[in-house]
């Protein structure tokens, strides 16, 4: 294809990589200085080095934020993998009634995460009514927003919760494009439901899947919303639920955030999601070849 | 790795096209501190979620000001409650901040020492004497000389008890707890006799709880904190105790004030904390509540109760100084504080305003006796979270708090941990 | 309420379609029988997960000033269902004002977002030239950075360029999002080659060919987009909190805020407020969903 302009692929870019530039990549770049600063909102830093990475790894909240932020990763991409294709086949078929049940599905999606904590906090109180209903078939009360793992728990739950329309969406595309008559072969074959799911469904999402997965993996590691609302700002009892995103803007912001410190954290962050996003997409590469 | 390097060299290309870099910030002219000109021009004035209620009031005060001053234009912008600290820090990093600013203590310490906080002293010291003297300190911070904003309005309030639940636990209701020593025996007894199903306390000690129990907070010269003496270890001591004894929330370590104050709707805590403003509240939440609503005086050993403080502050940077200070003065003076007082539950720093019959006289209702009793014990009341006192180190402390009710650390190393990470943060504030 | 109503027509579906055996599908092949069952059984126990919290949420927001919210066990629907609490938002804020800039800047970021990420996904996807690695990169790194970092910095620019107090601001940061570059450049990407090459034979040019040929074939990741930056902007509530000043320009996301301080707070108001700030997008959704299924399934070139 060589009948275009010399120009024109910059002209169809331009606009993205504008905006991209001057309000994503550009704040990040001075992110990138300030990590090298003791700057604080309202004063102006100097140079320090290392000072602040320094800090960091003997920092237990650091290494708290760290912990919980992969926890969440390992916790909640495997079921955003899984989950939404399984919902994706059950509504894929054009039964009577299926046009609602798919927008009803996507409803969480669509609700701000801020009414979803609201929604969810109310749910999941002492007194809520999740936990009447345990009460009622004899489980008991469950302290699901004051222990520490169970807070994680329900927060990564949220996340799936509100995340299965999304990438259901995204699985019913990549259905449509697998042939019926690969399915129809394997019946024809006497595979079972499970069978063909492995042999056919999956091979034919594949690179979906991956997607699926580095962007869930992406989105998990830099949690912040659900945690916030559900083990509060100071991140559950003594913070153990804290996650990376939550040290950043707790550290960072307010009229006394140290700038400085934060934007180390940012920099650990972007880091390790580009390492994440490399593993993903090296694995997916390996199961190719 | 070719490739990183790659999409470095491809992002910095991106930001090299841009022509931002070389734009200062504008507007560095240093505006006059005098505060004896002409009141007139532009202002901005910044609350902190007032609009939805008092929209009215704010119009009309707005009128009669630009009625009184002709040429000046006062532009209200109220912002929600939610952000409200990060909506200033965008705005005083990045040069916008309004004329004038509906201020707490502890917002105002990091502007003023940013220089963004009009010093009074210098500028409206005339008015000082218009106010209750422990308002008026409690905008000075810890370092540095000079007062930052005018206080504006007050609050405290008693403590609420559920009736039914102390009858149920054999409890006297109508004798409650007046002192610490007797809130911890009534928690205590209520948890054995419920076997730890109602809690009377729901949230763990904060800063003014220390500072209630008579604990000295921070050194005189203000540069460290100490609440980890032995009063501060002994107050904590007992609150772990209560925490075994499931009299004070297990839940409590994950509580907000809202979160609390929910659970005493639900009757799953006995206790807590309010001011006016909720008795309407539990009447429409919870009616049933409300019939068997208790009320007592706020616990404190000093003598001295605990009080909020919002001010307001003037922009140091403002074009128009006469005309700032003459509207953060023409808000808070005491005609309006005290119009504003019978508007909803809070109550007026203006000296002699609370000697007002509104604040003195009871008719009966549980409205009244609350109010007049707030309004007795605010006139030597305390702001005890010291105004240095951030949110980075409430976090600190309260974190700390919980690690040693859980079993963690003991309560003297808590307290060490939490004092010594604060005074780290208040260093690195500069 | 048409969800309720609509709720409650599906939950009575199941029975009706066992007495009727001779169900087909899309294909007019035969779905047998216990297998629909099981298939609605499934998807109404997908559906209370789903949809039942925000049910919830509604019957809170419709019990009256002196029913006991707090009850328990709670109290499925309301005893006395009202609308009194929908006024009372209505008289407090001026909820038509900040739903129509909500609009205003949700409409503005579905055009910018459909348009540049198309725009930028084809170069991305099909265009050869010196650099395309390095820019599909900028675009990578710029979907890894945490915004919650940058928030800050991104005001400071927005004052540089006078648009601090716009809804112009509100909108620019995330006009063009990098995710949705990536995903419309993924969906090029799945297309195949053939089709573009027989028309460049035709002696199309680049803009022809993706106007006529490529933009009509990813429609349904143009739907996705469209759903997605609507949403994005609809929901957003720290950028447009921080880059606003005047109350006249707030969105609804920070004007419901306006109920959850300290003295308006009544767990109805916000219930009632929650659900004015979903409603519209539940409505929108409903309203676009057909053509938003069907984008999905077209979107993908059938092999």
């Amino acid at each position: 294809m060589r009948r275009q302009l010399p120009t024109s692929p910059w002209l169809f870019a331009a606009p993205g990589m504008l905006i991209i530039g001057v309000f994503i990549l550009y704040p990040f770049v001075s992110t990138l200085v300030n990590a090298f600063t003791d700057r604080r909102t309202l004063i102006p830093g100097e140079f320090v080095g290392l000072a602040n990475f320094r800090e960091l790894v003997q920092d237990d909240m650091f290494w708290i934020g760290l912990r919980n932020s992969t926890l969440y990763v390992l916790g909640v991409v495997p079921a955003l993998v899984i989950l939404p294709l399984l919902l994706a086949l059950l509504v894929q078929k054009n039964i009577p009634g299926i046009t609602f049940f798919r927008s009803a599905f996507y409803t969480p999606v669509v609700a701000s995460i801020v009414v979803v904590g609201l929604i969810w906090v109310w749910l999941l109180d002492e007194r809520g009514l999740v936990n009447a209903l345990l009460e009622a078939i004899g489980v008991g009360r469950v302290g699901f927003l004051s222990d520490q793992w169970l807070l994680l728990l329900s927060a990564m739950a949220v996340t799936v919760w509100k995340g299965l329309g999304y990438y259901m969406i995204i699985y019913l595309a990549a259905l449509a494009n697998v042939p019926r008559e690969l399915h129809e072969a394997a019946a024809v074959d006497g595979a079972g439901a499970i069978r063909r799911f492995r042999t056919v469904t999956v091979p034919a999402v594949r690179s979906t899947m991956v997607l699926v997965g580095a962007l869930s993996s992406v989105a998990a590691f830099k949690v912040f919303s659900e945690v916030y609302l559900m083990a509060g700002p100071t991140g559950g009892p003594a913070g153990e639920d804290t996650t990376l995103v939550m040290l950043v803007q707790r550290t960072g912001t307010g009229l006394t955030g140290r700038v400085g410190y934060a934007s180390a954290i940012s920099v650990v962050v972007f880091v390790v999601t580009v390492a994440l996003m490399l593993l993903v997409l090296r694995a997916d590469r390996r199961e190719e070849s | 790795m070719p490739v990183s390097r790659r999409a470095l060299a491809a992002a910095f290309a991106v930001c090299v096209v841009l022509p931002l870099s070389a734009c200062g910030s504008g507007g560095g002219d240093g505006a006059a501190t005098d505060a004896s000109g002409k009141v007139e021009g532009d202002i901005t004035f910044q609350t902190w979620n007032l609009r939805a209620n008092f929209k009215d009031y704010f119009e009309g005060l707005i009128a009669d000001f630009e009625k009184k001053y002709p040429g000046t234009d006062v532009k209200w912008i109220d912002q929600p409650a939610e952000g409200y600290a990060d909506k200033i820090s965008a705005d005083a990093a990045g040069g916008t901040l309004p004329d004038v600013v509906n201020v707490s203590p502890d917002l105002v310490a990091p502007l003023a020492k940013a220089g963004l906080a009009l010093d009074l002293d210098k500028a409206a010291s005339r008015y000082e004497k218009e106010y209750l003297p422990g308002a008026w300190a409690s905008h000075r911070i810890p370092g540095m000389t000079g007062t930052y904003a005018f206080p504006w309005y007050l609050n405290t309030g008693p403590l609420f008890y559920n009736k039914t639940l102390f009858k149920e636990a054999g409890l006297d209701a109508e004798q409650p707890p007046k002192t610490y020593d007797e809130v911890f025996d009534a928690a205590l007894r209520m948890a054995e006799k419920t076997d730890g199903e109602v809690a009377t306390l729901a949230n763990v000690p904060t800063i003014e709880d220390f500072g209630r129990y008579g604990v000295q907070l921070m050194n005189k010269e203000g540069d460290a904190f100490t609440f980890n003496d032995a009063k501060g270890v002994e107050l904590f001591t007992k609150y772990k105790e209560l925490y075994d004894a499931k009299a004070l929330d297990p839940q409590a370590l994950t509580a907000t004030p809202e979160s609390s104050g929910k659970k005493f709707l639900t009757g799953a805590v006995a206790m807590n904390p309010g001011s006016a403003l909720d008795l309407g509240n539990f009447k429409k939440q919870a009616p049933n509540l409300y019939k068997n609503i208790g009320i007592t005086d706020q616990i404190t050993s000093t003598g001295h109760v605990n009080m909020y403080v919002m001010g307001v502050m003037v922009n140091a940077q403002t074009k128009r100084t006469p005309a700032a200070v003459a509207f953060a003065h023409y808000v808070t003076d005491a005609a309006h504080q005290m119009s504003f007082a019978q508007q909803v539950a809070i109550f007026p720093s203006t000296a002699g305003s609370l000697d007002d019959p509104y604040f003195t006289k009871e008719d009966g209702t549980d409205e009244t006796r609350v109010r007049v009793a707030a309004a007795k014990s605010l006139k030597n009341a305390v702001n005890y979270t010291p105004v240095l006192f951030s949110e980075q180190m409430k976090t600190e402390l309260r974190n700390e708090v919980a690690k040693a009710l859980q079993g963690k650390e003991s309560p003297k190393e808590a307290l060490d941990n939490a004092v010594e990470a604060c005074n780290r943060l208040l260093q690195q504030q500069g | 309420m048409s969800l309720l109503e609509k709720a409650r027509t599906a939950a009575s579906k199941p029975p009706a379609a066992a007495r009727e055996p001779r169900v087909t599908d899309e294909h007019g092949r035969h779905v047998r029988v216990w297998e629909l069952t099981l298939r609605y059984l499934l998807l109404l126990a997908v559906l209370a997960l789903t949809v039942g919290p925000f049910l919830w949420q509604l019957s809170t927001s419709l019990k009256g000033p002196t029913e006991d919210i707090f009850s328990s066990p709670p109290k499925f629907l309301p005893g006395e269902p009202t609308l009194h609490n929908y006024e009372r938002v209505a008289d407090t804020i001026p909820v038509w004002d900040y739903a129509l800039n909500s609009l205003k800047v949700a409409t503005a970021n579905v055009v910018t977002n459909c348009v540049g990420a198309a725009l930028a996904g084809y170069a991305l996807a099909r265009l050869r030239y010196r650099g395309r690695r390095a820019a599909t990169l900028a675009f990578i790194l710029a979907m890894l950075v945490p915004v919650e970092g940058i928030i800050i910095a991104q005001f400071t620019t927005m004052r540089e360029l006078g648009l601090n107090n716009t809804l112009v601001g509100v909108v620019l940061p995330g006009s063009i999002s990098a995710l949705n570059v990536l995903l419309m450049r993924n969906a090029f990407l799945n297309l195949p080659y053939e089709i573009e090459e027989a028309a460049y034979v035709d002696g199309a040019n680049v803009w022809q060919r993706f106007l006529r040929i490529a933009l009509p074939s990813v429609k349904g990741t143009v739907a996705v987009v469209a759903i997605f930056a609507f949403m994005g902007a609809w929901d957003d509530f720290l950028w447009p909190l921080i880059v606003l000043s005047d109350p006249s320009k707030f969105t609804l996301t920070i004007g419901l805020n306006y109920l959850h301080g300290t003295f308006a707070n009544d767990e109805r108001l916000v219930a009632a407020g929650t659900i004015i700030a979903v409603a519209p997008l539940i409505a929108l959704f409903a309203c676009l969903q057909r053509y938003f299924f069907r984008g999905v399934g077209e979107g993908a070139v059938k092999g």
